[in-house]
């Protein structure tokens, strides 16, 4: 398991370490949570950061996110990886806030049963995403519309279960692959537009 | 042979496929290279979207390095109210105090207090001490707005082009400033003989000009005296001011008592207590007048507009005259060869012999008429206040969403944009006294600096006040239509409460101070949001 993302993931000393500041800061301890917050902010900026458009709206986010779990830290459950349970929060706040933004532009919805479920070149997949970096992912994902992004951001970034996620986006769980699978299909056809501008600009050159 | 489709390969990958199907797929795949290849493919791109995700390619932004420096703010803005009552009691104990008693010394008090402190400023020396002192630290904190506010408003070369665009503008400055002759001292005389070929800039308690000025005159004293000749304008911050000679250009005075019986060739405006133009004085264009009150016996060649309290004419009018004010008494040596005009509440006395191209034209204002009108104007000009707040603020919400929200949460600490409200009126206070009164960066730059601050003072209560209709109404949803009930409510309060005497004044002091203090953390928060690269960098 990835460090950057779930820091407690290391060695079960530095587990217990943690455990200890959880129950300090449960207890009400400003030392232990300045120490949980020194452990678990960067991780969740990151996400707030690949889950909403704007670098203001994740540092927004991210406040808002730490006032919420210092409140609710009474109800969180010793039994669950915090890091599981920060980024519910997390991910719960984020979607809040991106679906009353998009009250208007409806989002995306009633689309997707449509999937085409044709059974795709393998070999041309690999041809598009072959040495791609991931500054071009991200550009790629940054264009894709709320939900398909904060279904691979909660997948992929969070690792979030497949119930988790579907209690986050309101959806059945049935469909979150259909979501994921989805969201791949666009990040796909951003990235073959993306191939083909890089290809015009190297035959210019 | 049957192929598993796409869904199928994500979820086995995923570990999503039920036991029976993943078992099939299993299989399957031993024997069927396309699937097997479609498996590989997509757990390739699994890998990709996991590491560019996760890739550790921003700084976390400064203000979110420390929890603590966000919930305990209390120590900046304690340092801040401290500086601000430190700067408040080293203004009155060093500045104030001590100059009301060379005044009260001196003989005046009472209602010429106020002409006094606002048109004798450089009669008290100890300014200048007091202004070297603070004025390092008001020109760097206008520095850091103005960089704030360049970097976020324009990147890259346009920024640092503006940069050293602003740093010539600078470098220029004093250069013109030093080409105006400037001359401090207890009593400062210019000979007759003497003759400057360039402005003269005179601060001191007494000037006096019995030479030759060959540009414009700004004097600041308490007693101006010129008995010369000016070829340019005389703008005067004076006590007393007395106009025997020559002025090729215009008189601009803002002064106690003025008394012009020389020649001017252009024109007069004038704010004074009392205005005299002698009879032997001659204005070669037109007078404007706000007094209290004039005798006006001498020539002028123009029109005369005046709001004067007490208004005695002798002279000769070559213009219109229009009036508006207390009484007018037209005496018999009066030639008015235009047309005039006087509102007022009393008729204007006209003695035998004074010459009228036309009868005075009068417009009466009677007392009750005017209280009516002006309840009436006061509550339409509060309806129209509160209406352009509005808009102001609704426009603000719509173009700059990202400041508002930022401004409004700055503002939602109260104290600390407080302090720095507070800190910013000083300095700036300062900064307009150092940029007008000493001239060292130019009257142009202290007029810039009030029109810097000027709209961030309007915009103060836009703020407040949608902070108190948060108070009211809670917390809205992100829909602008609930913001903007909310900013309403809050400025309706605002607005009545600030029409209570007295203590209306106190709620304005306070929605300023709080609400420019939210308004320049909202534009340090936005430049520094906006510094930071929003497309992600290379690893």
């Amino acid at each position: 398991m990835d460090a950057r993302r779930n820091p407690e993931g290391m060695s079960p000393a530095e587990q217990a370490v943690a455990q200890e500041r959880i129950a300090l800061a449960k207890a009400g301890s400003a030392e232990a949570w300045g120490e949980l917050y020194g452990q678990y902010a960067p991780a969740i900026f990151r996400f707030c950061r690949r889950a909403m458009p704007t670098r203001e709206d994740a540092e927004d986010a991210t406040m808002d996110i730490f006032i919420k779990v210092r409140q609710k830290l009474s109800q969180y459950d010793a039994t669950r990886p915090f890091s599981a349970w920060l980024y519910t929060v997390a991910a719960n706040h984020c979607w809040d806030l991106l679906r009353r933004r998009k009250l208007r532009q409806d989002l995306e919805t009633g689309e997707v049963e449509n999937m085409p479920l044709e059974h795709p070149d393998p070999g041309q997949l690999e041809r598009l995403i072959e040495r791609r970096t991931g500054q071009e992912m991200r550009r790629a994902l940054d264009k894709l519309p709320a939900r398909s992004r904060m279904a691979l951001v909660l997948r992929y970034y969070a690792e979030m279960s497949y119930d988790d996620i579907a209690a986050t986006l309101g959806v059945r769980r049935t469909f979150v692959g259909v979501v994921l699978l989805r969201a791949r299909h666009q990040l796909r056809e951003i990235l073959e537009g993306q191939g083909g501008a890089r290809l015009a600009a190297g035959g210019a050159t | 042979m049957i192929h598993f489709d796409e869904m199928a390969c994500l979820l086995y990958l995923e570990g999503q496929l039920d036991p029976q199907r993943s078992r099939e797929l299993s299989a399957h795949i031993k024997e069927c290279a396309l699937c097997r290849d479609l498996l590989h493919a997509l757990q390739h791109e699994t890998i990709l979207l996991s590491s560019a995700l996760t890739e550790d390619n921003e700084s976390m932004p400064a203000r979110l390095a420390s929890e603590r420096a966000r919930s305990l703010p209390s120590w900046v803005w304690t340092l801040a109210f401290g500086a601000f009552a430190a700067g408040a009691y080293w203004f009155w104990t060093d500045g104030i105090a001590p100059w009301f008693n060379q005044l009260s010394s001196a003989g005046f008090g009472g209602t010429d207090m106020f002409s006094m402190i606002v048109f004798s400023g450089a009669f008290w020396e100890g300014w200048s001490d007091m202004i070297d002192a603070i004025q390092i630290g008001a020109l760097i904190l206008a520095v850091i707005v103005a960089i704030g506010w360049i970097r976020r408003r324009l990147r890259g070369p346009v920024a640092i082009a503006v940069i050293m665009a602003a740093l010539l503008f600078a470098l220029a400055l004093p250069q013109q400033a030093g080409a105006a002759e400037v001359r401090r001292g207890r009593s400062i005389q210019i000979p007759a003989g003497e003759v400057i070929h360039n402005d003269l800039v005179v601060t001191g308690p007494s000037v006096r000009i019995d030479g030759t000025v060959e540009g414009d005159v700004i004097a600041f004293t308490r007693s101006l005296t010129v008995t010369g000749h000016v070829t340019g304008d005389v703008i005067a911050f004076a006590g007393e001011t007395m106009i025997d000679g020559t002025v090729d250009g215009n008189v601009r005075v803002f002064t106690r008592s003025v008394i012009l019986q020389g020649a001017i060739e252009k024109n007069v405006t004038a704010f004074a207590n009392s205005i005299d133009l002698v009879s032997k004085a001659n204005v070669g264009g037109g007078m404007i007048v706000f007094a209290g009150e004039a005798d006006l016996d001498g020539k002028m060649q123009r029109d005369l507009l005046g709001l004067i309290g007490r208004t005695d004419l002798e002279g000769v009018i070559g213009g219109q005259t229009w009036i508006r004010g207390g009484s007018l008494t037209v005496a018999s040596g009066a030639d008015l060869r235009g047309p005039a005009t006087f509102e007022g509440a009393q008729q204007p006395v006209v003695e035998s012999g004074a010459k009228l191209a036309s009868p005075i034209r009068m417009e009466l204002t009677q007392e009750m008429q005017r209280t009516r009108r002006s309840t009436a104007r006061v509550l339409f000009r509060a309806i129209l206040g509160y209406g352009g707040a509005l808009v102001v603020g609704v426009l603000l919400l719509v173009i700059f969403p990202g400041f508002f929200r930022a401004t409004l949460r700055e503002a939602g600490s109260i104290g600390l944009p407080i302090g720095v409200g507070a800190l910013a009126l000083i300095t700036g206070a300062f900064l307009l006294v150092l940029g007008v009164l000493l001239l060292i960066v130019g009257i142009g730059a202290g007029v810039a600096g009030v029109m810097a601050y000027a709209p961030i003072l309007y915009v103060a209560q836009v703020f407040v006040g949608t902070w108190l209709g948060n108070l009211i109404m809670g917390q809205p949803p992100e829909v602008t239509s609930a913001v903007v009930a909310r900013m309403a409510v809050g400025l309706l309060i605002i607005r009545v409460a600030g029409l209570i005497p007295f203590l209306g004044g106190l709620v304005w002091l306070a929605v300023f101070l709080w609400g420019t203090g939210a308004v320049l953390l909202g534009f340090h928060r936005m430049s520094r949001a906006e510094s930071a690269p929003t497309a992600p960098l290379p690893a």
